[in-house]
This record gives structure tokens, sequence and C-alpha cells, in this order.
């Protein structure tokens, strides 16, 4: 122990000499708060009546932060103001705080980070928060951890600190959140995929190398995001090479997980102790403000270190009364629980507040009713007002008997009028005085021309106010519902429906949410690249069917996520290898250079292997000339083709046989009269040995070939059918020769696939020998597929009990009706084959049903091969960190496998043994 | 009122410890004790006074800002009170000490009631002698005062520092004659002083000592560990069988955050259960302490806010999304437990009942000092 102990403090002095510093993104970016922020920055709204920019300050103060550099950008004279004024600008506090004013064309958190890096003001790792932090997590642990980490790994930019939460919790958002791949044992983070509340998302992708390399991974979708990062001097600067990033999370992180150029690594600290959220919309400012009342970021809570100073009495029932005797509390008012009353205020008789933050100096009239209400300071509420769910700004008058139902804001200094009944999730500010007021000082100005262009807006709206608003009131009502005239332009996060989710009051229950207790089914759908990864929600659980027609509806396989943007780039990209391929044909150019140029053409457009692959076997198709009458010329022709440009099917990436069979067959089936070429086509492949017998027989076996999924387009159907057919008649044949050519004649068959994997090759041939074995049964049951060239893209596919259906080679859309149909359950005879895959070498992707709560049978199910389906929307917390186990599973948990593949689509998991 | 607190040398390190108080980076009762007599030790070495009485407003000013830091902490406010006592002390018999030695004599019941009992000072006239010279606010050099006052108070606040780093050892000295051979003593939470307690006495003694496991901190977890490993034979039960068991215990030992002036005492969450368990059964409740715990407070009214709340975290996890909504978790730190449930405290000054825990206080404290 000794040593340890002086090491450690070795350490600490070490640290110690650097400068702890913290970045503050002031500015939020968006409008969720609107109206309130009207005339003033988000991070000076009060919450427990100090301000937001207080409590993050504090926050960072117990990590022991000594300088902090607050980037502000809208009104940035009053954050400037408001840090001059505060404790924290005097010496004693040991911080040094330097605002910094961006300029006004910073529209983004990532436009903010090159702001940052054109300063030159990042010395050392330091801590980025956004300016709406309330956290007690111990940065300083977190801090230490990612330099403890710089020292063995330079790539390690950042850490990310979460929070767990369940999936329904009030302070985790349901608008903006994202799912986390997290490798268990470092804790790095290996994927990141920003989620949208609305569209309810379905899918996440994770690509396929990550459940290649990481033989356990953990994918959660239950993080509360408290946007503190640890990051490395290189952060900015990674931010200012690449000017498209905007967002921390869905630009920054994601584009750094899933470049292939970067190499940089991200980790995750997952906060067990501690509270650490974010107020980014006027729903968390109501979770969060509730988290504090509750005590859970104690010991930051009103009694004990009010960040503004103040000091209160925690009373039973947590309700929180000024120390100083200034409330006056009349006899008769109610004070219900998680209650904070601030200084100087008065309660009049028979009022009753309960769960609600009144600020300082206001004046709650008699017979009022405040249930969840948030009132800032200097507020008048009249006598009989009932208040509900809302926030309320300064000076604000409610007149006799207003009615403030739930979700409404009202923005500083407005008169509502005696009796008014405002609807629900109105939005009121106060009416411009008529000549703007003098601009006080410049900067100022363009914030005002800002909110003068959008005040106007708003005036153009103002038919119903009188009705609303009642008599002499100064206020204009915001327009309600979605804006049309801009939701092009907006940001998918800040789209009407999925703000709604971040509304206060709002439960958006008449949105379709896959939220709130989705179920999963065991879907199985793979890609060349990428394994999708499904979530049903409840709803759509039955309908599986239609959901794996993405399958043959290559348009419809994109990322449930990313569907707008990739979609047109999709376009864009099929269009270039056409254009590429046409000119690698006519000039004849080699397969290497053709395949280089295709490699670019995919990363610039970052589209899936797939569909590289449809297109460059599309092209040869179409390439082949057809000769009508002539079979023996039409070959020749084919046999050309396909000798001079078949090999770039191979070289485009990665090497999928099963897929290119695949692919071959829907562009034959869909592209009419070449539809006879598609059994030539097949054999010259064959021939050039770019797929081989077991290829064509896995391709056989998918679902996919056989159309199933296809239910729209019967011409297409017809045409997969007759593939499929010709298909099985060429596999009959080559069935007839390996059935009479001898057992040697079949290995010097084999000889030349098994060159890449030269030392697998004995153990292929008793495989290949069951192989025959099982193919002379003539059953659907199809043998165990020998390990592809590319191992390591084919995780035990052999450990599976349906080897082939399971492959994620394959081009497999699993859907457990057919397959119940049409395989009979494991069969002993593939089960021998097991022991030859060594287990380490093939990890195996999970399975996370929703519907297993019980550990061993998600281990179970977990062992189907490279089938992952992931709850998106409702996460419970032990389903959604399934954590992916090994395929080194023994022969039982196979079965288990078994079971937990077909039972989990009837929706009720029995487990694994 | 006194002098503003920036205006006092060593301020910065008033504020540091002010800071970390609040934000709960120094807690426990004596390691929130340790600071503050250091930072008062800064104080006092840089102070600037003429007389006693700036001397003591400073010193009040900076204990006042302390102990608004954390009230909760109330040792804090009980060593500036102490370190408060020995000064006044110090300086009386290095200015007056002739005069204050003969008014003192007089001795009566109405005056101890007042003023409690008065120390002994033989001890000082000798020293009180030699610096006698001293003058208060010399107009020709006003720091003079200071100067020659400054290593006799130095060595006042010495005095507090060595009790409170000696203290378990104090507390301890008595304990084989409290604990006797195959007795079986229950004890909650994990105090450090208890700890030292029975640990003395297993040198003399073969006992048994039951532990509660002390929920939802379970610090009782690292009692039970702590005391088998030193050979004493230790069980660890729930919380919940403590008056199950209670009928078998001998005794009760119980640590404390807090003496309060009237015998009561704060002291961990679940201390009030096993007490009453104790008077239940009439088993002997006896609390551990060292004095630096006594406060000049009063909790007749088992006013709710003086326990400390902690978050529910331990209680509730966080990730208990759908309860975290709709219930309500309280996760109180300590219990408050009234005098009439306890029968002695164990001190590093001797035994006392809880009924003579005034007097204590009277002695240790000086009246003016209880509002800071």
């Amino acid at each position: 122990m000794p040593p340890k102990s002086s090491s450690g403090k070795e350490k600490d002095i070490a640290e110690e000499d650097e400068v702890l510093q913290a970045v503050i993104l002031a500015d939020s970016f968006n409008k969720r708060f609107k109206p309130l922020t009207v005339g003033k920055p988000r991070c000076l709204l009060p919450i427990c009546n100090a301000t937001l920019l207080d409590w993050t300050f504090e926050s960072l103060a117990l990590a022991g932060v000594q300088e902090i550099f607050v980037i502000c950008r809208s009104y940035a004279d009053q954050v400037k103001a408001a840090i001059r004024d505060s404790k924290w600008s005097k010496p004693s506090t040991g911080i040094k705080i330097v605002p910094i004013v961006t300029a006004k064309e910073t529209f983004s958190p990532g436009d903010a980070m090159r702001d940052i890096y054109t300063h030159q003001i990042i010395t050392s790792d330091f801590v980025l928060v956004t300016g709406d932090l309330v956290s007690n997590v111990r940065i300083d642990e977190v801090v230490r951890l990612h330099k403890e980490r710089r020292r063995t790994n330079k790539d390690a930019i950042m850490t990310m600190v979460v929070k767990e939460a369940g999936a329904a919790h009030r302070t985790r958002s349901r608008g903006v959140s994202g799912v986390y791949v997290l490798d268990p044992n470092t804790s790095e983070c290996l994927h990141y995929e920003p989620v949208l509340g609305y569209p309810p998302a379905s899918h996440v992708t994770v690509p396929r190398e990550i459940l290649a390399e990481h033989p356990e991974v953990e994918i959660r979708n239950d993080f509360i995001d408290c946007s503190i990062d640890v990051c490395s001097v290189e952060v900015p600067s990674l931010f200012q090479d690449n000017f498209d990033y905007g967002d921390i999370r869905r630009d920054f992180v994601y584009g750094v997980l899933t470049s292939d150029l970067l190499m940089k690594n991200v980790y995750c600290y997952v906060a067990k102790d501690g509270y650490a959220a974010r107020v980014a919309d006027t729903r968390s400012y109501d979770a969060v403000s509730k988290d504090i009342l509750s005590r859970w970021t104690f010991p930051l809570v009103p009694d004990d270190n009010h960040p503004g100073g103040h000091s209160y009495e925690h009373l039973r029932g947590n309700k929180y009364i000024p120390k100083d005797n200034s409330v006056s509390l009349s006899r008769t008012c109610k004070i219900g629980n998680n209650t904070l009353i601030g200084p100087h205020t008065t309660v009049s008789e028979n009022a009753s507040i309960h769960a609600s933050v009144i600020g300082q100096r206001c004046t709650i009239g008699p017979g009022a009713t405040l249930h969840d209400a948030y009132i800032f300071d200097d507020t008048e509420v009249g006598a009989g007002c009932v208040v509900e769910g809302s926030i309320i700004g300064s000076r604000v008058k409610l007149g006799k008997g207003v009615r403030v139902p739930r979700g409404c804001l009202i923005a500083d200094g407005v008169v509502i009028g005696e009796g008014a009944r405002l609807r629900k999730f109105e939005r009121i500010s106060k009416k411009r005085v008529a000549p703007t007021k003098s601009e006080d000082d410049g900067s100022d100005g363009d914030d005002e021309e800002d909110e003068d262009s959008e005040l106007e807006e708003v005036e153009e709206h103002q038919e119903d106010a009188p009705r609303v608003l009642g008599n002499n009131s100064n206020a204009l009502v915001w327009p309600r519902g979605s804006p049309e005239d801009d939701e092009d332009e907006l940001d998918d996060r800040e789209h009407y429906n999925n703000l709604r989710l971040m509304r206060i009051g709002d439960d958006a229950s008449d949105l379709e949410l896959s939220d709130a207790g989705s179920t999963t089914s065991s879907d199985t759908e793979t890609d060349s690249e990428f394994s999708s990864m499904h979530a049903l929600s409840r709803t759509s659980s039955m309908t599986s069917a239609s959901m794996s027609l993405s399958t043959a509806d290559p348009s419809a396989r994109t990322s449930a996520i990313h569907t707008l943007s990739s979609a047109a780039a999709e376009t864009e990209f099929r269009s270039e290898v056409a254009q590429s391929l046409e000119r690698a044909f006519a000039e004849g150019h080699s397969v290497e250079n053709a395949a280089v140029e295709l490699k670019t053409l995919r990363m610039a457009s970052n589209v899936p292997l797939r569909r590289v692959r449809e297109a460059v076997v599309g092209a040869i198709v179409d390439r082949v000339p057809l000769v009508v009458g002539d079979a023996a010329a039409q070959r020749n022709e084919i046999a050309k083709t396909v000798r001079r440009w078949g090999p770039l099917i191979d070289k485009i990436g990665g090497v999928d046989p099963v897929e290119t069979v695949e692919v071959l067959q829907y562009h034959c089936a869909a592209a009419g009269p070449r539809q006879g070429l598609f059994a030539q086509m097949l054999v010259a492949l064959y021939q050039q040995d770019l797929v081989d017998e077991d290829d064509i027989r896995a391709w056989h076996q998918s679902p996919a070939a056989k159309g199933e999924g296809v239910k729209h387009n019967a011409a297409l159907v017809e045409g997969l059918k007759k593939c499929w057919d010709v298909g099985a008649k060429l596999l009959e044949q080559l069935g007839e020769d390996s059935e009479e050519e001898s057992e040697e004649e079949s290995e010097e068959e084999e000889a030349p696939k098994a060159k890449a994997q030269a030392k697998a090759a004995a153990k292929e041939e008793s495989e290949s020998e069951e192989e025959s074995e099982d193919g002379s049964d003539g059953s659907e049951e199809s043998a165990p597929s020998k390990p592809a060239p590319t191992q390591h893209s084919a995780p035990a596919p052999s450990t599976s009990s349906k080897p082939t259906k399971a492959e994620p080679e394959s081009e497999s859309e699993e859907e457990s009706e057919s397959e119940e149909s049409d395989t009979p359950p494991a069969k002993p005879t593939s089960q021998p084959a097991q022991p030859s895959v060594p287990p380490k070498t093939a990890p195996a992707p999970a399975a996370a049903p929703m519907s297993a709560p019980a550990p061993s049978s998600a281990a179970a199910a977990a062992t189907q091969s490279a089938t992952t389906s992931v709850p998106v929307g409702a996460p419970s917390a032990p389903a959604s960190q399934a954590k992916v186990a090994k395929a080194e599973s023994s022969e039982e948990s196979s079965e288990g496998s078994e079971e937990g593949s077909e039972e989990g689509e009837s929706g009720e998991e029995e487990g694994g043994p | 009122m006194g002098p503003e607190l920036h205006t006092i040398h060593g301020h910065r390190a008033v504020e540091t410890l002010a800071a970390k108080l609040r934000r709960r980076q120094v807690v426990g009762s004596r390691e929130a004790a340790l600071e503050t007599v250091l930072v008062l030790r800064q104080v006092v070495s840089r102070a600037r006074f003429s007389n006693i009485q700036q001397l003591i407003a400073i010193i009040r000013e900076v204990g006042r800002r302390l102990a608004e830091a954390q009230p909760k902490e109330h040792t804090v406010g009980n060593t500036v009170r102490r370190v408060l006592h020995n000064i006044r002390e110090e300086a009386n018999s290095a200015t007056k000490a002739p005069s204050a030695t003969t008014s003192r004599n007089v001795y009566t019941i109405s005056k101890f009631v007042l003023q409690g009992q008065p120390r002994k000072q033989t001890a000082s006239v000798p020293k009180s002698e030699a610096i006698a010279t001293l003058r208060e606010d010399d107009p020709d050099d006003p720091d003079s005062f200071a100067r020659g006052l400054k290593p006799v108070l130095m060595e006042a606040i010495q005095d507090v520092l060595d009790e409170l780093e000696t203290v378990y050892e104090n507390v301890s000295k008595n304990a084989k004659d409290h604990i006797h051979s195959d007795e079986i003593i229950l004890t909650i939470g994990h105090s450090k002083t208890v700890e030292a307690f029975l640990k003395s006495a297993a040198h003399y003694r073969n006992y048994t000592v039951i532990v509660a496991e002390t929920g939802p901190s379970y610090s009782g977890h690292d009692m039970a560990r702590s005391l088998s490993n030193a050979g004493i034979s230790t069980f660890l039960v729930p919380d919940s069988s403590i008056f199950a068991i209670m009928s078998r215990v001998n005794k009760v030992i119980l640590g404390a955050h807090a003496i309060l002036a009237n015998g009561g005492l704060v002291a961990v969450a679940g201390s009030l259960l096993a007490a009453t368990a104790a008077q239940a059964h009439s088993t002997p409740v006896v609390v551990c302490a060292g004095q630096f715990k006594l406060t000049p407070l009063w909790n007749l009214y088992h006013d709710y806010g003086a326990l400390d709340f902690a978050d529910p975290s331990s209680v509730l996890g966080f990730e208990e999304g759908k309860l975290v909504e709709r219930v309500d978790v309280v996760n109180p730190y300590y219990d408050y437990v009234g005098p009439e449930l306890v029968d002695v405290f164990i001190t590093n000054d001797g035994d006392h009942p809880p009924s003579s825990v005034y007097r204590l206080i009277k002695e240790t404290y000086d009246d003016d000092d209880h509002e800071l």
C-alpha cells in the first residue's frame, strides 16, 4: 500500500500544477424558452431562485475548477454584468472567470468551439459544460480518469459524463437523447446515435465492426446526457477542421466515432453517485426544479449551499422558507410539499401553494392556487388566481381570478387583466413600448433587431389576444402550434412536435411515440456492413413482416434517423457511381483504379457498402450485351464481362458473396428483360470463384431470396421467384456434382477457397462432410456455412443453431414465422460443428429483448448471432443494458438461443437454461 | 458589529473553509473542528489588534461566518467558542490577573448559575506577573499589546488543538471500567470515538459487540469490519432487529454528532431507535463523545430542520424514473435522542450524566458567545 499511496500523491501534485479550465457555453442556440428569454439570456433565468449560471458556477466550483471561460453570444452584456456582480468575481473564491463574447454569427455550439480555438485560450484538458447545468458530480474525478487514460492513449480525446436514469425519467429529455454503445470494461463509447423523440425512432444502426471487435458491448438508451464533457486540447481544433460540426453530440461525437479517418476515442463516465442534468427546455426546467427541491442535488440544496446566497430553512415535506423571517405567511394559507418560497414574499389567506417555486418579493393574493408553478421575482398573483404547471416571469401582474392552465409561459412584465382565462400552452410576452428603447449599448442592437422582427411577427397574430388576455393587458399572445413558414430551415430537433416533448406540462399523449414501454422482437436484419437494430414499438410488433420489407426496397433501408439527408445523398451517390463505372467501362480502367474511385465515392457520400455492391453488380449486368436467341453467345458475352469486371465486386471494400448473389437476384428480377441473365450470371460468378456453392446455398436459404417481405410489387416478387427457382436448379446440379464426386475431389474443389483460411482447412473438411450430408437430406436445414474468408465480419455463424439464417454476412431478414415454418428447430447435426469454431474469435452480437427482464434469458438470447435488437423508445433498466455475451456459449445455450429467438418473437420469453 | 470579514487578515482561508463546509467537502464533527482551529490559529497569528475586544470581535466575525456556512456542523461554532473562552482567560490572567483572582474568590450559588464554575486560576498567576506590563490601547505603539499577548494566545489555541488530537485516547482511557467481561454491547453507525473506545476495552476484556448495519449509509458494515479485525467478536445485524435482540444486550454504546445543552444529543440516524429500544428493556445507554461536541443549543421542540437531510439516492436509486416522480423520499442523516434516554456521557473530561451537561457547557464556554 505505501508505494501506491505515495505515487498517488505524486500524481496529485503533478495535477495541481495545471490549472483546471472550464468552458461554459452560456448560449443555448435555440429558442425553447421563448418568450421568457425575450430581453435576457437563458442562463440568467432563475431556477429555485438562483440563476442557472450561478448553479453552473457552483457545480464547477465543487469540482475545483480554477479558470472558467464563459462563452456568451446574445445579451453578452447582461451576462458579463451578472458575472461581475456575483460573488464569483470576488478574488476569495479562487476562481478566475473570463467572459468571452463571440460573434453574432455563432449559431451552434460548434461555432462557439471554433471561436474558442481561434482565441487560443485552452492550454490543457478542460471541462466543457453548458450554461444551464445543475450538478454535484465530482467532475474532478472525471478529469482525473480522463488524464489517466490520456497517459496511455493519446487518442482519448473526450470523456462524456452521463447519468443513469430510467427511460421514463422526468429529468431525461424526451425530445433529444442518444443511444450509447459502450464497452463495459473500458467504458469507451463505441458508437453514439442521436435519437429524437419525434418522429419516434425505431432503429439505431451499430456498425458491424464494433460488434466484431468487442466481445462485450452495452447498448444504452437510459442515460441522461449531463452535457459535461472533459475534453482534450485538440477538441476545439477538430471543430476547426470540420467546419460542418454544429452540435457537440449529434455532429461531433457521432462524427468522430463514425469517422474512418480520425481514429479518436471518446469515453463515457457513467456517474453512479451524484446528480447532473441540464435545463435544456421548459420540461427539464420543471424536472430539475423538482429534483433540487427533493434534494437529489444535495449538497446543492436551498437550505445548504444555495448558489444565489439565500439561506432557507428546510421544513418537513421539503418546504423551504427563508431563514430571515422576511416571508409573511398568512395563518390560513396552505403550503404543500416540495415548495420553495423566496425572501420578502407575502402569501395571503387561503392561498394554497403546492410543488411550486415562488421568487423574491412576490405577492400571492387571497385564495390563489398555485400548483407546479414557477414564479420569478416581484410578481403579483391576484386573488383567486389559479396557476398550474406554468412558468411566470418577473414583474408580472395577474389580475383577479386569472386562470393560467398548464404549459403557459408568461414573460417578464406582462399584465393580465381581471378574469382572463388563458388557454393551455399559451405564450405571452409584453407589448413593445412604441419606440424601441434607445440602445444603451451597441452590441445589444443585433439582439434587439432579431427580437424586433420576431415580435413583429407575433404582433401580426393578435386577432384573439383581447379575448384571451382580458382588459387592461399589455401583452402579446404568441402564435400557437407549429410555425409553418420556416419549418424546413429548422433543425429537426427544433421541430414543433419534438419541441412539444420538451414543453412544461405537455404529456404529448396525442403524439405517436415509441416511448413508454415499447417492446421488441428479435427480428434480425443484417447488412453488409451495418447490423440494423430493430426495436419495434408495441404497436408495430405484430407488423414485423412489413418492417422487414425494407430489405427488398433499398431506399427504405436507410437508417431511420438520418432518413432525409441520407436519402438525398444516396440518390446522388447512385448517379455518381453509375457515371464512374460508365467511364471505367468505356475507357477500360483497371479494376484496381475503378475500385479506388468507388471507395472514394463511398467515403464522400457515406453510404453503406451494400449500396456500392448494388451499383456495381447492376452496372455489370447492364453492361452485358443482350444476345437474343443464342444461348452460347450470350454465355460467352457474360463470361467475358464477368472475367473482366467481376473481380471489382470483391474489391469495393468487403467480400460478401451471399450478398452479391442476392443483389444480383434483385437487380435481375427488377430489370425485366435481363431477368434471363440471372442463371448465366450466377454460373459465371461461380466459375470466376466470386461465389461458391455454399454462398449460393446460403443465399437460397435466406428469406429475402424468396422474395419475402416484398409485398407491394408483384412483378418484382415474380421475378425474384423465378430467380430463386433458377438458383434451386443450379444448387441441385451442384449438389449432384458433389454427390458424384469423391471426397478427395470435393476437397480439391474446396482448396482454392481454403487459400484464404488455410489453417481452417482441416476443419472445413469435416464440415463439408456434414454439409453434404445435410444437403443430401434435402431438407430446408442448410449446412453450417463455413467460416467465410473474412472471419472478422462473420461472427460465429456456426454457433447458432440456424447458421445460415443468422449468418451476418447473408443479407437475411430473419422472420420468425417463415423461419419456424420452413426450418425445423435446431438439428443435432449442426451442433457437432460448434466446437470447431474457436469461441474467442467469434464474438456474437446480442439481442436485447425488451421482454426479457431475467438476465439469464437475455444472455441466452444474446447468443443468437448477429442479431441485435435495441429498444429505442423505453428500455427498462435491465433490458437496456443487455450485455452482449460472447459466443463461447455452450451447446445448451445455443439451444437456449433458439428458444430465445423464437419465443422472443411471440412476445413471451421463457429464458434460457 | 465587528469588523468586516474582508478586512481581516487571513480571510481567504476563512472563505475557503466556509466554501468547503458549505459544499460538504469537510464533513464529520472532528474534522470540522480541526479545520476550524487551524483557520483560527492562522487568523489570530496574523490579526492586528490593540486591545482584547478587537481580537474577540475578529474571532467572532470569523466564527459567525463559518458557523453560518454550515449550521449543521455544530463543532465549528463550539470550537470558536472554546477558543474565545481560552483567549479571554489568557488575556485576563495576563492583564489584570491579581484583581481577577481576588474578585473571583467570592463564590456564591447564584453566581455559579449565572457564570458557571470558576476555573482554577492558580497556575496562570506566575505567567501573568511576567507580562503584567502589557497595556491595552497603547497610543505610542498600538501593536505592542498584540505582540506581547500573541505567544500566549497561540498557546491557548494549541491547547484546543491538542485536545482535539488526543480526544480518542482520552475518551477511551477508562473504557475497561465501563465494559466488563462477557458483556454484549450494541452499537450503531461508525463513530471513530466508539470504535477507539471498544478497541481499547478489548485489550482488557473479552466481550461481544453487535453492530446494527445503519441503513441507508450502512456505515455499520465498516464498523463491524474494523472491530472484527481488531479481534473483537462481532455480529452485524439489520436495523430492524435491534428491538428483538435488545433483551440480550447489556449496554448500548452510541456515538454523537453533537451533545446539546439539555443533555440530549444529535446522533446518526437509527440511534433513537436503539436508545428507545434500550429504554424499553432498561438497558443502559452510554454515549461516547469528545468535549468539543458540547453545544450550547437546545432542541426542546424536536425541531425537524435541526436534523440534516441528505439526498435520497441511497434510499431510492435515481434511475427509478417513475418512482422518483411520484414518491417523496426523506433521508435524514441524524436522529435527535432526548436526555431521558441517555444514562451517561463518557467524554475526555470524565463521565457525566445528562443532567450535568449544562454545567459542562457553562464551564467550557463563555455565556456571551452562545450567539456568535
